[in-house]
């Protein structure tokens, strides 16, 4: 579904990934692990287009996507939730979600839209309660949900989630790897990046571990986790 | 019989001084649609204003246009200058600060003047007023029915924005741009697009604030600058970046700049629009209805 070739990315001048290579296969989960400044964000806003500053080739179901602009590219298909969740703070839960479908209010898919709100709405009934809430006064747990729901709005094949667990309590952190485990059942192929190692290879299939822009170690998550290197540096011994 | 007089002295200055105000709140409005999107004070607005006019000379006196054609024409001529200064003078600006891009706009505001000048000549121009111009009475004060007309697209201008803003999923696009360009692309939104609707709308609510105040005050090809100082100084003491806040700073300073004139001195009817905006900026710098939190993030 998703294959990188040589991508090179540099952010705020700095070369941050260097000839990265992955295959993301169609409905899987792929994890992508690392420390803190790995490059591991970086090279998500390099595949939705954030990153403009980029060499190699990234191709989605077999087209070449590095030179395309973000706003086109979540048409073709990848949507992502953003590190830090990025809403439209001083909108409404109701008009983030409503953006999430840009892309269709312009294709007149109406029916489809409001259909598309209340699966999202059955998949977080919270969302629903607060619909008329300003997206910036929700807590954390709950505006982790709306970044996800306003990417399902754009109808993903692909879903790219940058720190889905940053700084949630545990037991919202066990919601929200519950809702992406879900998410992957009903067919959406999942690109998930995140420091929580434990969590992020527990439900992946395949996954990699990124170290100063560079890809270390790559395979089945089950022999990544039992690697005593990852037990070393990213499973706490 | 004097306090009578008196009293409708002060009636009088204040119509007066909503009708200019209106005038002032849509140029303020103008401002904070781009600001918003953009953060760009777009110092060409007050251009947009003096070409809504002058445009509208040619295409009335000149051409010899009815109202109804020559109002629409005139905004949608003064809509394609707004595009093509983002196209020409933002746009083509590579890696741009929005230092440089506030600097674009001086530089475009001074060649649009300077346009203005040798098209129009530096003679003010008239224009018929839309209902005659037989004052109406009220309580003693004189209304010319073309301050009416002002008030109403004031109203007018008012409700659109609102319900464009509010309710379409253009204006929620735009809004979403102004909070975060980077979710806004992520979600499919072409933020240059965005941008540049934002140009022409400013430039679409400039042109109709020229049109309807051209037969109260004339209009020549150098009062851009006074109208864009004004309209700035009411986006600011409203609180830069609030839509009621730039309506009612706007009424405020036309009341002010009105009663000012009328009791002070009409000599220095420009400088109390300038205190004002001073004493805002020392002594509440996030303006009447912005809020302190948001104005420290504010780059400008």
């Amino acid at each position: 579904m998703l294959r990188i070739e040589e991508l090179n990315a540099s952010y705020n001048n700095i070369l941050a990934l260097k000839g990265i290579s992955i295959k993301v296969p169609k409905g899987e989960i792929f994890s992508i692990i690392g420390a803190n400044g790995a490059g591991k964000s970086t090279l998500l806003k390099s595949i939705s287009g954030l990153i403009e500053t980029k060499m190699g080739r990234i191709f989605f179901k077999n087209q070449d996507i590095i030179n395309l602009p973000a706003n086109r590219i979540v048409g073709l298909g990848i949507s992502q939730v953003p590190e830090g969740r990025q809403l439209f703070v001083r909108l409404s839960v109701k008009d983030n979600i409503h953006l999430g479908a840009f892309l269709y209010h312009k294709r007149r898919y109406r029916k489809d839209i409001n259909e598309k709100i209340q699966g999202v709405y059955r998949m977080f009934p919270i969302l629903e309660k607060r619909s008329e809430q300003i997206a910036g006064t929700l807590s954390g747990g709950e505006q982790q949900m709306l970044a996800i729901a306003r990417a399902l709005m754009g109808r993903p094949e692909l879903l790219l989630l940058d720190e889905p667990s940053m700084g949630l309590a545990p037991l919202i952190v066990k919601d929200i790897f519950g809702v992406i485990k879900e998410l992957n059942e009903t067919g959406t192929t999942i690109l998930l990046v995140e420091q929580n190692a434990k969590a992020a290879l527990k439900i992946a299939n395949h996954a990699c571990v990124l170290e100063t822009g560079e890809i270390v170690l790559e395979g089945l998550a089950k022999e990544l986790s039992d690697n005593p290197r990852v037990k070393e540096a990213y499973l706490g011994g | 019989m004097e306090k009578i007089t008196f009293a409708t002295q002060l009636l009088q200055y204040f119509i007066t001084g909503l009708t200019i105000g209106s005038i002032y709140a849509m140029v303020a409005l103008g401002f904070i649609i781009i600001y918003n999107v953009t953060e760009i004070i777009n110092f060409a607005q007050g251009e947009f204003v003096v070409l809504g006019g002058l445009v509208m000379v040619v295409f009335t006196v000149s051409a010899g246009l009815p109202l109804v054609i020559a109002f629409p024409a005139t905004v949608v001529l003064v809509m394609l200058v707004g595009i093509l200064l983002h196209r020409l003078a933002i746009r083509p600006i590579r890696k741009p600060s929005v230092l440089t891009l506030i600097i674009a706009t001086i530089a475009a505001s001074i060649l649009m003047k300077g346009t203005a000048m040798v098209i129009w000549g530096k003679d003010p121009f008239d224009l018929q007023a839309f209902s005659g111009r037989d004052p109406i009475s009220f309580l003693g004060a004189i209304i010319q029915p073309q301050y009416l007309w002002v008030i109403g697209f004031l109203i007018l201008i008012t409700i659109s924005l609102s319900i464009f803003f509010n309710r379409t999923i253009i204006g929620k696009a735009m809004r979403a741009c102004a909070d975060n360009p980077d979710a806004a692309s992520l979600v499919g939104i072409n933020t240059t697009n965005m941008i540049l609707l934002s140009f022409a709308l400013s430039a679409a609510i400039g042109a109709i604030a020229g049109i309807i105040v051209t037969p109260i005050a004339l209009m020549e090809y150098d009062r851009g600058v006074s109208l864009a100082i004004k309209g700035f100084g009411a986006a600011i003491l409203g609180g830069l970046g609030s839509f009621p806040g730039a309506i009612l700073g706007g009424l405020i300073m036309g009341t002010i700049e009105s009663f000012g004139a009328g009791l002070i001195s009409s000599a220095y009817k420009d400088a109390f629009a300038l205190i004002v905006l001073l004493a805002v900026l020392f002594f509440k710098p996030s303006g009447l209805l912005g809020s302190a939190e948001i104005s420290k993030m504010k780059r400008f």
